[in-house]
C-alpha cells in the first residue's frame, strides 16, 4: 500500500495527527508524547526570554526530534497587525513556513476573531507563510480563506481546552464538501474516538493539544490518539457503508425453523 | 546604554552589538528572535544592527503552545 500522505502546501507529512506542545506537566512529558504520537508537526508559542525560566525554552528539546516539524502559533495576537509580527518571529526560530495563524482576543471563550484572521492571512501569504489558520466552523470564512491562498483550514471542533468534542460536525462537513485545501479539525476533542470520527468524517487531520497534555499518562494517550487517527483515516479511505432509514438483515431470513407444515 | 529589554530598563555593558547583548542577558542565539522597536530583525541582520541608547527589544523563545 502507498503511503498516505498529507500536503499542506509543499510539506509532506506522514501523520494526520498534529500535537500541541503546552500544558504538559514537564519537557520530558511532552517530548515523550510527542514520540509516542507518532506526529510529524507540533505548534510551539513564543513568549518573552527569561534567564530564570530557560527550562520552558524548548528549541533545544524539539530541534532534537527527528522527522518533527515545528508550526509556531500566533498564541496571544489581539489583532492581525500582531499576529502578523508574531508569524514573523516564529519563522525566524522555526526556519518553515509554516504558521498557526489565531488571534482569540476574548480570554473567556478563546473563539477566533474571523475578520482579524482574514486580514492576517491576507499578509502572510504575501510573505510566503503556509497559513494554518484557527477558525470558527464557518464554511464562508473557510472557503474564503482557501481563496485568499492559506495552506489548510482548522477549523474548531469546541472551544480551545473545553473537551467538548466535535459540537461543530455538521458545518465541519460542509466545509470539508467545498474545501481544496486540507481540513484540520482543531481544539474541542477529548478523546481518540472523537479523532477518529473527524477522520472518518473526512477530515485531513486533527490538532490535539490538551486531551494528550491533560490525560493522566499523556504518552499512553498520545499513541491513543495515533491509533484513533490511524482507524479514522483507514475507514474513510476504506468507505463507509450507507446508512438506511429500515433494518437490513444480515442473516438469511428464511424460514426453515418455521413448524407451519 | 540605557536599553528597554521585554518591558524592563536594561543598562547594556557592550557596545550595542545584538550579539554582546544576548552574551550579557544569558540567551542562546539560536533560540532567540528579535524585534528592535516594534520591528522584527532577522538572525541574519544582527551582525549589521547596532543598538542605540533608549531601544526598546523584545527577545522571544519557544515555548509550549497549542
Amino acid at each position: 500500500m502507498s503511503k498516505d500522505i498529507l500536503k499542506v502546501g509543499d510539506q509532506e507529512l506522514g501523520s494526520r495527527l498534529f500535537l500541541g506542545t503546552g500544558k504538559f506537566s514537564s519537557t520530558q512529558a511532552m517530548i515523550d508524547a510527542v514520540k509516542a504520537s507518532g506526529t510529524e508537526l507540533v505548534t510551539v508559542a513564543l513568549r518573552r526570554f527569561n534567564r530564570d525560566q530557560a527550562e520552558d525554552d524548548l528549541y533545544g528539546p524539539l530541534s532534537q526530534l527527528e522527522n518533527v516539524k515545528l508550526m509556531p502559533n500566533t498564541s496571544g495576537a489581539m489583532n492581525a497587525k500582531e499576529a502578523v509580527r508574531a508569524a514573523m518571529l516564529g519563522r525566524e526560530l522555526s526556519k518553515s513556513p509554516l504558521v498557526k495563524l489565531e488571534i482569540h482576543p476574548n480570554p473567556h471563550h478563546l473563539l477566533p476573531d474571523p475578520i482579524e484572521t482574514y486580514e492576517a492571512a491576507i499578509e502572510l501569504v504575501k510573505q510566503d507563510f503556509l497559513v494554518l489558520p484557527y477558525i470558527p466552523a464557518d464554511p464562508v470564512l473557510a472557503k474564503r480563506l482557501e481563496d485568499i491562498g492559506c495552506a489548510a483550514v482548522m477549523p474548531l471542533g469546541a472551544a480551545i481546552g473545553t473537551g467538548k468534542g466535535l459540537s461543530t460536525a455538521e458545518m465541519i462537513k460542509i466545509i470539508i464538501r467545498d474545501a481544496n485545501v486540507p481540513v484540520v479539525v482543531d481544539a474541542g476533542l477529548r478523546s481518540p474516538s472523537e479523532a477518529a470520527c473527524a477522520l472518518e468524517m473526512g477530515c485531513d487531520a486533527v490538532l490535539v493539544n490538551s486531551a494528550i497534555a491533560a490525560a493522566e499518562d499523556p504518552a499512553a494517550m498520545g499513541a491513543a490518539f495515533k491509533t484513533g487517527v490511524e482507524a479514522g483515516r483507514m475507514a474513510y479511505n476504506a468507505g463507509l457503508m450507507p446508512t438506511s432509514e429500515v433494518a437490513v438483515a444480515s442473516s438469511p431470513l428464511t424460514s426453515f425453523l418455521s413448524s407451519d407444515d | 546604554m540605557k536599553l528597554t529589554v521585554n518591558g524592563d530598563e536594561h543598562i547594556h555593558q557592550g557596545g550595542g552589538s545584538i550579539d554582546a547583548l544576548l552574551k550579557e542577558l544569558g540567551a542562546k542565539k539560536e533560540h532567540t528572535a528579535l524585534m528592535v522597536n516594534g520591528t522584527v530583525v532577522s538572525s541574519e541582520d544582527w551582525n549589521s544592527t547596532t543598538l542605540n541608547e533608549n531601544d526598546e527589544i523584545e527577545m522571544l523563545v519557544f515555548v509550549g503552545g497549542g
